[in-house]
């Protein structure tokens, strides 16, 4: 009886996100042009918040250097598009490979480190990398300065150049990443991940390789993020070290704690805080930051566990 | 020779500034287990309001040392008292909370003072005027030892001796360290620990405004982000001597200043935060509880 009674509204909750998600496909006919920028910026950001959370909200591991595979992925689509000529989508699954090693072998020694230590090295991680693109390592990043002239993606001898046909890009882009974070979820090895979060030792004497699933966490989070780093490349035509610094990371360590840790909502509502809400209020731009600080405490004091957390398992 | 002795004087000077800034991590941490995000941005914020008072022109022109005091002593209390507001509105009502809440508090804290200061002070880098301390040197061999630096080194040596003393030589310094070992157990024994938390966060970022204070006047600038990059560096020094562990940040601070200070003549410039960072994962991955050992119990 309890059962039917909720049916219902469980199912019309399901389809809330799908239903938002159709919704988004009305934006590049109803906004101009800024506000489909600023969406497709958000959908990419919400992909590297949401594989953030694979690594902080459901492995549990506190890595505040997320920034770096983020940038791995829009760097090697940047200097295979200008130096190599390579179209994008031929550059991106190599980026997001490139990201998923990369993210797999700096986090393979760290791994066994706790919490703040873990922190620690990688936000070391992450000054590096972006020491090594401003010194222009193998001549290949750019320097300062970075790289410009990225090339907009052909499909099937069609140029998807205009905003609108980014953003739809983006937007599926978005819906692949959803699905897997969905799937990822019901897995084996998504309650792995959970189940070390909750208590390593009881895993590890379950017979869990604590080790190969942390590291694994690290390379879907880092692939994850490497494929928006294309997406992000193209979406400004150009990469610079800037947007892939420590403070980044910071961000995206804050959406995925302010919006809610292991909760897609929660993770999406927190990307959409830090990027979307910032242009409404653009008059105001030198108090975003400032506002941004008093904001994360009062939430965390107000909703330690953020402001949409995880319901309860199903 | 005189090299390496002006080499290690400028370590040393460094190290000072990185050691005062690096207790009130280690502080904070032996107690709460918490990084404080803020702490760096703090310990910029006293450069700041440091730099205010020495142009303010209180005193004309002939206060020179007094007013020099004075800028220590209202940074110092300014920061102090900035510390516990800090952790009465930001950190203590996250004390139950997981302890990720209350680092993303820190981060906010930090944000919000880092932005504070350009709102206040403007994003321009301000100058520290060359006129503020007497412009002396002691020549050794070829090598020399200025003004600033002699007060850099005096002073933190003095105010970690003061801070070793009180923490190891008072009831309250006991105090400090049996909650830093065992919270409830040091409540059991009727200690008072909130009392002992918002103390450690009037004394490290009071103790950082002066290590803050001196960063300005040694490299005669400050601007309002720097607060990270200082704070960092102190927070290595701080895992390098163990985190938690007070002699351990001093010790820590002196060793990454010398490091900082010899690894700049072998590498380029661009490169010597790098190396800073290789150095903190490399002792992460060998001995993560740093060179004195953390005296921070692990919970199972």
């Amino acid at each position: 009886m309890v059962a039917s009674r909720r049916t219902p509204w469980v199912a019309l909750r399901r389809a809330v996100g799908p239903l938002l998600w159709l919704l988004g496909l009305l934006v590049p006919i109803l906004l101009n042009g800024s506000w489909i920028s600023i969406m497709a910026i958000f959908a990419i950001y919400a992909m590297v918040a949401l594989s953030q959370d694979i690594v902080l909200g459901r492995a549990g591991m506190y890595d505040m250097g997320h920034a770096v595979y983020f940038g791995v992925g829009a760097y090697v689509t940047a200097i295979l598009n200008t130096q190599f000529g390579w179209p994008i989508f031929v550059t991106w699954p190599v980026a997001i490979v490139a990201a998923a090693l990369i993210g797999a072998l700096l986090s393979a020694p760290i791994v066994k480190l706790r919490g703040d230590y873990l922190l620690v090295a990688t936000i070391g991680f992450n000054i590096i990398f972006v020491l090594a693109l401003g010194n222009n390592v193998a001549n290949l990043t750019g320097g300062p300065d970075g790289i410009f002239g990225v090339g907009v993606p052909h499909l099937f001898g069609w140029a998807l150049s205009s905003q609108g046909t980014l953003f739809y890009l983006d937007w599926l882009a978005l819906a692949a990443v959803l699905l897997l974070m969905r799937n990822l979820e019901r897995s084996r090895i998504g309650r792995v991940f959970r189940y070390l979060k909750e208590d390593e030792l009881a895993a590890t004497t379950l017979g869990v390789n604590a080790r190969n699933y942390k590291i694994l966490a690290f390379a879907i989070g880092a692939g994850i993020a490497g494929a928006a780093g294309t997406l992000f490349a193209v979406q400004l035509a150009s990469v610079s070290p800037g947007s892939f610094v420590f403070t980044e990371s910071v961000t995206l360590f804050a959406i995925v704690l302010v919006g809610g840790q292991a909760s897609i909502p929660g993770v999406l509502l927190g990307t959409a805080l830090m990027f979307v809400v910032p242009q409404v209020f653009r008059g105001l731009a030198q108090y975003r930051y400032f506002a941004f600080g008093i904001a994360m405490i009062v939430v965390m004091v107000l909703r330690p566990q953020g402001i949409w957390p995880r319901g309860r398992a199903r | 020779m005189d090299v390496v002795l002006q080499q290690f004087i400028n370590g040393v000077t460094v190290g000072g500034f990185y050691a005062l800034i690096a207790l009130g991590y280690t502080m904070v941490y032996g107690v709460l287990k918490l990084i404080n995000f803020a702490h760096g941005d703090l310990c910029i914020l006293a450069a700041f309001i440091g730099l205010s008072v020495l142009t303010s022109g209180i005193g004309g022109a002939n206060a020179g040392a007094l007013l020099l005091a004075a800028a220590f002593i209202v940074a110092a209390v300014a920061i102090g008292i900035a510390g516990a507001v800090l952790e009465f509105t930001a950190y203590r009502p996250l004390r139950k909370a997981h302890r990720l809440s209350a680092v993303v508090s820190a981060l906010g804290a930090s944000m919000l003072i880092e932005n504070g200061i350009m709102l206040i002070w403007s994003p321009e880098v301000k100058v520290f005027p060359s006129n503020l301390l007497p412009d002396i040197s002691w020549k050794m061999g070829t090598a020399s030892i200025s003004f600033v630096q002699v007060m850099i080194i005096l002073g933190s040596l003095i105010l970690m001796a003061g801070l070793y003393f009180y923490v190891h030589h008072t009831r309250f310094g006991t105090a400090i360290r049996a909650s830093a070992i065992d919270q409830d157990a040091a409540r059991l024994m009727g200690i008072n620990v909130n009392r002992v938390i918002a103390s450690v966060f009037v004394l490290g970022p009071a103790l950082g405004a002066v290590g803050g204070l001196f960063v300005g006047l040694y490299y005669r600038e400050a601007y309002f982000n720097m607060g990270w990059i200082y704070g960092l560096n102190a927070f290595i020094a701080a895992i390098i001597g163990g985190i938690g562990n007070i002699p351990g940040a001093m010790l820590g601070g002196l060793l990454l200043g010398l490091f900082n200070a010899f690894a700049a003549g072998y590498v380029s410039s661009s490169w010597q935060e790098a190396i800073t960072f290789a150095l903190l994962i490399a002792i992460l991955l060998v001995r993560p509880t740093g060179i004195l050992g953390e005296r921070v119990a692990e919970k199972i």
